[in-house]
């Protein structure tokens, strides 16, 4: 590389000012071995195009793009967390192996939170009428599914005393707290609608059924033999709370 | 937060693989490193996608991140992993034989520059494949036009002594 190389680059590449690139066509009009020094460095121009053309066609397109996400996350852990606890819901629905899924997922992937309501809550809010509805489970393949859950989380659960009046029961699968088993059974209504009972095996005080509202998502809470109870959907309020006082007398 | 942002993004980040892809080859020089560069910055936008300014330009926009994630995350890894940095003449090569005589310049010249430093590679990059302006170019590096310039030379005087 000569003294004069950034500047003959430069004019090349016709980043001079105008004052610079006139004194430079002047000198090379009086120095032959600068104008064939220009033509040295000028000759690269079209082979680093060409070298870098090539390298653009040898990209592996197909790989990169697979491994493009899938979607456009807004909070990508709880989104991640929730298509797999649905792709554990559709193995359910569709396998008819009679035993449930354990879906090893872990709430601790969401962050910290105040409580477990406000997790289930989070992906909950990610479920629509299309998630669960497509799930018919047979007789026999539903007391398995949810006989599995109620043994995971210590409570004798049958598709008597889980079934709600107005609700379809679609499938039952588990999940975990910060390490505590946590059973979903999860119905839709006439239009498709999620509402999900979950039981968080993870002893608190006796407590009574509480309502609550978080947007659009009534939950209604309470406690007792040793675990918590919720039940949670785009329901009126009030129909939470009569779905849970039913729910906690045969639970 | 920007809904049309976040739309531009996810559908603009496909069309440039290709380019980012080979940014990344250029300052890796390997291609699995490559590979999850361009990987790791496409997670990236997405997550970060509400902080595009819809109508700007998504290419300078996903560089930016790529070579962050390089500079801050990748490069000081497989320093300390004492991985990667694998010989530089063989990183950069074309693969095609479909035309002989362009291939062996295009890979007598990738060649050349994938012996060039970091440095010099990337300013390479920037302003000849992807059309940067040196001031472009020298705001993306954060140094002055005249390192742009230098650096640009430096890369030209070592292909000039080629053939």
């Amino acid at each position: 590389m000569f003294d004069d190389d950034a500047e003959l680059v430069a004019l090349i590449d016709n980043e001079l000012d105008e004052s610079s690139r006139a004194a430079l066509m002047a000198r090379l009009a009086a120095d032959e071995g600068l104008r064939e020094r220009y033509e040295a460095l000028r000759r690269t121009s079209a082979p680093i195009g060409a070298a870098f053309d090539a390298l653009i066609a040898q990209a592996p397109l197909a790989r990169l793009a697979a491994a493009l996400p899938a979607d456009e996350p807004l909070r990508q852990p709880p989104r991640r967390f929730a298509l797999r606890a649905l792709a554990a819901g559709v193995a359910i629905g569709i396998l008819a192996a009679g035993a449930a899924a354990w879906a090893a997922l872990s709430f601790g992937l969401i962050g910290p939170r105040d409580d477990w309501r406000s997790a289930v809550a989070e992906y909950v809010d990610l479920y629509t009428s299309e998630t669960f509805s497509p799930m018919h489970p047979d007789a026999v393949l539903q007391a398995a599914e949810i006989g599995a859950v109620g043994a995971k989380v210590g409570a004798k659960l049958t598709p008597e005393s889980i079934g709600l009046p107005g609700l379809r029961f679609a499938a039952a699968f588990m999940l975990s707290y910060e390490g505590s088993p946590l059973g979903v059974i999860a119905y839709v209504d006439p239009a498709g609608a999620p509402v999900l009972f979950c039981i968080l095996a993870k002893p608190a005080p006796d407590a009574a059924v509480r309502s609550e509202q978080r947007g659009d998502l009534a939950i209604a809470s309470w406690s007792r033999a040793g675990r918590r109870h919720l039940v949670i959907g785009r329901i009126p309020k009030e129909q939470a709370a009569s779905l849970a006082q039913i729910l906690e007398k045969r639970v | 937060m920007s809904e049309a942002g976040r739309r531009e993004v996810r559908a603009g980040l496909e069309p440039l693989l290709a380019r980012l892809w080979r940014y990344a080859l250029v300052l890796t020089r390997a291609r699995d490193a490559a590979d999850d560069l361009v990987q790791a910055a496409c997670v990236r936008a997405i997550e970060r996608a509400d902080q595009f300014t819809p109508g700007t330009r998504l290419d300078r926009w996903m560089f930016a991140i790529l070579r962050s994630i390089w500079l801050n995350e990748i490069r000081s890894r497989r320093i300390r992993e004492g991985g990667g940095f694998v010989d530089a003449e063989d990183a950069l090569t074309t693969d095609g034989a479909h035309d002989i005589e362009v291939n062996m310049t295009a890979s007598a010249v990738l060649k050349e520059i994938g012996r060039l430093p970091e440095a010099q590679r990337e300013t390479i990059l920037l302003v000849y494949a992807e059309g940067y302006s040196y001031a472009e170019a020298a705001a993306t590096l954060g140094i002055p036009i005249g390192t742009v310039m230098s650096r640009l030379a430096a890369g030209r005087a070592a292909l000039a002594k080629l053939k």
